[in-house]
């Protein structure tokens, strides 16, 4: 078992979990869409995405969900801990954006050693905050001695 | 059109699907990961084993082109293992129409060789208006 990071005595509700940002590239899509099967044009060309109204072609709802997965196991050092997660997909990624996935604990359960998390993914874009992912959820259990 | 509700409950038919090394490792580099163990979200990689042929269904009548992935849900009871093989089992959870959209939940089992559940997904496309 790796080392789990976070331990359940040390949280409390209100805690924010780090917050992780990353640069969306063409390439890292194109990665996306080979390992995940998922080779809907809308994420691999520009003018199907043109054709639709986008100014090129947009990230999978999936990758930005796989950023936010990442932030909370980067966080809790162990991917088992991570044991339900729903995500709402709100707008569009597009190319060269940064996203920013965060969280926060709402609320948590002594009894299953499990924290309840608001979580949500974020992009800035034209000067407003956009949330790609949003009014969404997880649940971490963190297991004696973690 | 509106999606077929009659479809509601429909099964799929089963897939295979095996945990690749390469596949997770270029999977962890697309989304810049670092750890070592499978990421939670490969499971998406399963999914697809069955989705082409949930969204080509002529029965369905989903218009792929105006088809958004609107939610998506997972409960993990383990995590996937490099190597290993999983069955997928896949059904319509739910078809629901709201002001001229259509909302399909689609449900996916993968099922670890001991015959135990290993993780539950739940998608959900809408299919926007014309």
């Amino acid at each position: 078992m790796p080392a789990v990071r976070v331990r359940f005595e040390d949280l409390a509700a209100g805690d924010e979990v780090p917050p992780l940002s990353r640069m969306v590239t063409r390439e890292d899509v194109k990665r996306y869409a080979d390992a995940s099967g998922d080779h809907n044009p809308l994420h691999q060309n520009d003018d199907v995405a043109r054709a639709v109204g986008f100014p090129g072609i947009i990230a999978h709802g999936m990758f930005t969900m796989g950023q936010l997965a990442r932030c909370l196991t980067d966080w809790l050092g162990d991917a088992g801990a991570l044991v339900r997660m729903r995500a709402q997909f709100r707008a569009p990624v597009f190319m060269g954006e940064i996203l920013v996935a965060g969280g926060r604990v709402r609320s948590l359960d002594p009894e299953t050693r499990t924290a309840a998390l608001e979580v949500w993914v974020t992009v800035e874009r034209a000067g407003t905050t956009e949330y790609a992912i949003r009014k969404s959820d997880a649940e971490v259990r963190l297991t004696e001695g973690g | 059109m509106p999606l077929n509700s009659a479809l509601e409950g429909k099964s799929y038919s089963e897939t295979t699907f095996t945990v690749d090394a390469e596949r997770v490792a270029r999977f962890r580099e697309a989304l810049g990961d670092g750890r070592d163990d499978v990421p939670p979200t490969f499971v998406t990689a399963a999914e697809f084993t069955v989705f082409p042929a949930i969204v080509s269904d002529p029965e369905l009548g989903l218009d792929f082109t105006r088809v958004v992935h609107a939610e998506q849900e997972y409960e993990w009871r383990r995590p996937l293992r490099v190597g290993e093989t999983l069955t997928v089992r896949t059904h319509i959870a739910s078809i629901r129409q709201k002001a001229g959209t259509g909302f399909l939940t689609i449900r996916s089992e993968l099922v670890g060789a001991d015959g135990d559940v290993a993780v539950l997904a739940w998608a959900t496309l809408i299919e926007r208006s014309a």
